[in-house]
């Protein structure tokens, strides 16, 4: 999946449109502090924007004042270049696509019914709505005649988060919230999701908002970051890129948790850095020729191809030497990454092969050509100056907080409260 | 009003002990019975679900059509009224005790067992005392449930202030009549109340410190 | 609220029956019931207990003791279930206790004294009965409307506004079909209480089979307090037996 992500060329036009929070306050009564203190943000059209923070900072009641489940307490929420401040609370949600963990589907409806909501709701007649909710089901990747009647309960966990993802763009609303989606599904099958999401959104191009917890995940999916502490005091809001290289302070640098170098390898794939060529045959060659062509071009290993250009062994001088003609006899743990991985698991199969390198393939698993450890590490550095260099980027700032985040920047968090608290 | 319960006083005095007092050892003895049925049946499936069943059936007799049955065997007065709370007031415990009883989480007795300890001593000093907080729960649905019951006892002559409601029947519409019932039905209200708030009591001083909500 | 969810487990656990149960249980019944006109037939019975079992009136009493159910029933249900839906709206959650311990009451007050002290208030026998009939059998549907729709994962609800639907949108599709069987479990356990009270009708001239036990204690005539007793308790597990079929059948499809 993660492979096609990547390769699939970006066939959608950007339908999302951009949100813009302008000076958002939520004061819950009976509280000191308000949980949310003079919010301003910019979400631009098309993107991702991820909101991370420690839990309790007020990033889910941010989220939920897009959509107004929470009715912000001060502060204006444009969509597009919409005011919907004021319009009905019920209204606007039909237009905003949301998702909870664990996709929040209703039991007691099949997995069609559920998709179907917004749309019966918004009066589409029933051809339109079960033709869309079939085009939903492909687009996350469930075949229609298999899932539509089922109930959620004969689903499992990735699956049923896929028709809530389904039932969310059920209208195709230029917006999607996402609370916490994949927090709590299994590793492997949220790794999975979240590759998935990023190949729906290469196709639909939606402004999406996602609030998870999980710095990784906002690293892998996000075009943006924002990194919230206490009150939805926004800390840092930068790419993945520049969060990594150049936290904004101690808290930012905290939260990252160790080992932001490796973390940066996983914004990187493979397909985008310059691979090493290689000297490459095809099975039923001699194994005289090969190491003839090996020589040639100065090189210790050759790929053996099958007849459909597929890598099948990778040889080096010495066992070359043992053979007479090349087989298309598959070897065990040849170190094969698709161009779709990130740098991150590209090293992790160099390291694990004894090569000190890695196969890449493309599509219908076509070779490509080498990386390298070396590769790896040009990349990074180029990756670290290049987001230093860069600058700019949508607002996000509270309200009486300096924009640039200052070491001073509790001090004026803990200014705000006590103004809060004076009503 | 008050001049009738000034005057009766001591009567309603000894009806509402006699009520309270065959309400209590009519539970304790269905606490005990429910317990042991629940011992027996607990480890059976089979056996748990036809007690289930003999509950929820048991459930839907009519306290009075079981009333008016039991004066055939054992005529009118103490006894018939004795036999139909104690029925009732078994149905709920019982229900309760196998729900608590197989809702043990399993390892931990069979870290019970791995401790060596004897099946009746798993029994006594792990199962019972962490299913103690539901069968409770059921003792209490059963005590709101009798007290009731015992009301309506009183139509075979049996003791409590269900007489009261039966004497201010006979009288309809005559002096004190009115005055009569209610003492019956609020007196049978208030030592529900008592009752419970006691259950409560005990619920709280016998639950393991481990368990308690 | 612990024991109400000890119970409404409990009710679920033993109302979610196989069909093998629910055949037996009806079975059951018509065999008693054939056993006892076989016996009603045959049985040397005195000219006065002839003529108080006789098939007529015996059938009429029926009808009079169904009627004095689900009118009852009704009327709870008219009344228990909006109540119920209201007190679980957050502007009035916190009437939720006092009307709960309210209810507990009517409850815990006897059956048969609160039908005596209405049918001082009320000259009717019949609608004394009901009106006592329906604060005694109010309370487990009130209470299983609350606790079911309180069950209902919050995330859900969450997940309905978030889609936009309005608060009523969400109330009648997304969290009563879900309390549904929660609310059917309460409803036949309120309509076996109901069975059993309205026995308790007969002491006020309200009608039913209660008469029969009423009459056979009065006159010793012990083949005719039986003959009520056990048609009261059949009464009561067809109904019984009727609501389980009905929560098996309503029982939204994917839970």
């Amino acid at each position: 999946m993660s492979e096609s992500a990547v390769s699939r060329p970006s066939t959608g036009t950007i339908s999302g449109k951009s949100i813009v929070l302008d000076n958002v306050t939520k004061q819950y009564p009976g509280q000191s502090s308000p949980a949310v203190d003079g919010v301003t943000l910019e979400i631009p059209a098309g993107k991702i924007v991820m909101l991370v923070g420690p839990s309790g900072c007020g990033k889910t009641t941010t989220l939920k004042m897009i959509n107004r489940l929470i009715e912000p307490t001060k502060g204006r929420i444009v969509l597009g270049d919409e005011d919907v401040t004021s319009i009905g609370g019920d209204e606007l949600r039909r237009r905003i696509g949301y998702v909870i963990q664990a996709g929040g589907l209703f039991p007691h409806m099949t997995v069609a019914a559920n998709i179907a909501i917004v749309p019966k709701m918004l009066g589409w007649d029933k051809g339109r709505i079960a033709a869309r909710v079939d085009e939903l089901l492909e687009l996350v990747s469930l075949d229609p005649a298999q899932y539509r009647d089922r109930f959620p309960k004969e689903l499992s966990g990735g699956q049923q988060q896929r028709v809530g993802v389904a039932r969310a763009l059920a209208a195709d609303p230029p917006v999607l919230l996402m609370d916490e989606p994949f927090g709590a599904v299994d590793p492997i099958t949220r790794q999975r999701l979240q590759d998935e999401l990023l190949s729906i959104q290469e196709e639909v191009q939606k402004t999406i908002v996602i609030v998870t917890h999980d710095f990784d995940e906002a690293v892998k999916l996000g075009d943006w970051i924002v990194v919230f502490t206490e009150g939805a005091r926004i800390v840092q809001y930068d790419t993945p890129e520049r969060i990594l290289a150049e936290p904004a302070n101690a808290f930012v640098e905290n939260f990252i948790g160790s080992g932001a170098g490796l973390k940066q390898l996983t914004l990187r794939r493979v397909g985008e850095v310059t691979l090493a060529d290689a000297v490459t045959v095809h099975a039923g060659e001699a194994a005289a020729s090969a190491i003839e062509k090996m020589e040639r071009a100065d090189h210790n290993h050759v790929v053996v191809l099958d007849d459909r250009e597929r890598p099948v062994q990778w040889l080096s001088r010495r066992q070359l030497a043992r053979l007479d003609t090349l087989t298309d006899v598959p070897e065990d743990k040849l170190p094969v990454v698709g161009q779709g991985a990130t740098l991150n698991d590209a090293l992790d199969t160099m390291l694990v092969s004894s090569a000190g390198a890695a196969l890449v393939t493309g599509r219908r698993d076509v070779f490509l050509g080498v990386i390298t450890v070396e590769t790896v590490m040009d990349a990074i550095t180029a990756a670290r100056a290049s987001a230093a260099a860069s600058i700019g980027g949508p607002v996000g700032t509270n309200s009486d907080a300096i924009p640039t985040v200052a070491p001073d920047a509790p001090t004026s968090a803990g200014s705000s409260m006590s103004q809060a608290h004076d009503d | 009003m008050a001049d009738f319960l000034g005057s009766r006083f001591d009567q309603i005095a000894f009806a509402s002990w006699q009520h309270l007092s065959l309400v209590v050892q009519c539970l304790l003895l269905a606490t005990a019975i429910a317990i042991a049925v629940a011992a027996v049946v607990y480890r059976s499936r089979p056996l748990s679900s036809v007690a289930n069943t003999v509950t929820a059936i048991g459930l839907t007799i009519p306290a009075f059509a079981l009333v008016g049955l039991l004066v055939a065997p054992f005529g009118f007065g103490v006894p018939p009224a004795l036999a139909v709370v104690t029925f009732f007031a078994i149905l709920p415990i019982l229900r309760n005790a196998i729900v608590g009883l197989t809702g043990i989480n399993q390892s931990v007795v069979e870290s019970a067992r791995g401790l060596g300890m004897s099946r009746s001593s798993i029994f006594l000093r792990v199962e019972l005392p962490l299913a103690w907080p539901v069968i409770l729960g059921g003792i209490r649905v059963s005590a709101q449930m009798v007290m009731g019951i015992a009301a309506i006892a009183a139509y075979v002559l049996g003791p409590g202030l269900g007489g009261f409601i039966f004497s201010g029947l006979s009288r309809l519409g005559g002096a004190n009549s009115l005055e009569s019932v209610l003492t019956g039905v609020i007196g049978v209200v208030v030592l529900a109340l008592l009752l419970d708030l006691l259950l409560v009591g005990l619920g709280r001083l016998t639950t393991p410190r481990g368990i308690r909500v | 609220m612990t024991d109400a969810a000890v119970e409404a487990r409990v009710t679920t656990v033993g109302g979610a029956a196989t069909w093998k149960g629910l055949i037996v249980q009806p079975a059951a019944i018509a065999a008693v019931l054939a056993g006892f006109l076989v016996w009603l037939n045959l049985a040397p019975l005195t000219a006065s207990e002839r003529s108080t079992l006789d098939p007529a009136s015996l059938w009429g009493s029926t009808l009079e003791h169904l009627s004095l159910t689900f009118v009852a029933a009704s009327i709870v249900l008219v009344i228990a279930i909006p109540l119920g839906v209201l007190l679980t709206r957050p502007a009035l959650r916190r009437l939720r206790g006092p009307v709960l311990f309210i209810a507990n009451f009517g409850q815990a007050a006897p059956a048969i004294g609160m039908i005596v002290l209405l049918a001082m208030l009320i000259t009717s026998g019949y609608w004394a009965s009901i009106v006592a009939l329906v604060i005694y059998a109010a309370l487990p549907v009130l209470r299983n409307t609350v606790i079911g729709i309180l069950g209902v994962d919050s995330s859900l609800v969450e997940a309905g506004r978030g889609m936009g639907m309005s608060a009523a949108s969400v109330l009648f599709r997304v969290e009563l079909p879900l309390a549904v069987p929660v609310m059917l479990a309460g409803i036949r356990t309120a309509l076996v209480l109901l069975v059993g009270a309205a026995a308790l009708a007969a002491f006020v001239n309200g009608g039913g089979l209660g008469l029969l036990i009423t009459t056979g204690v009065n006159l010793y005539l012990f083949s005719v307090l039986i003959s009520g007793a056990l048609l009261i308790a059949l009464l009561a597990l067809t109904i019984d037996w009727l609501g389980r079929v009905v929560e098996h059948v309503a029982r939204p499809k994917g839970l």
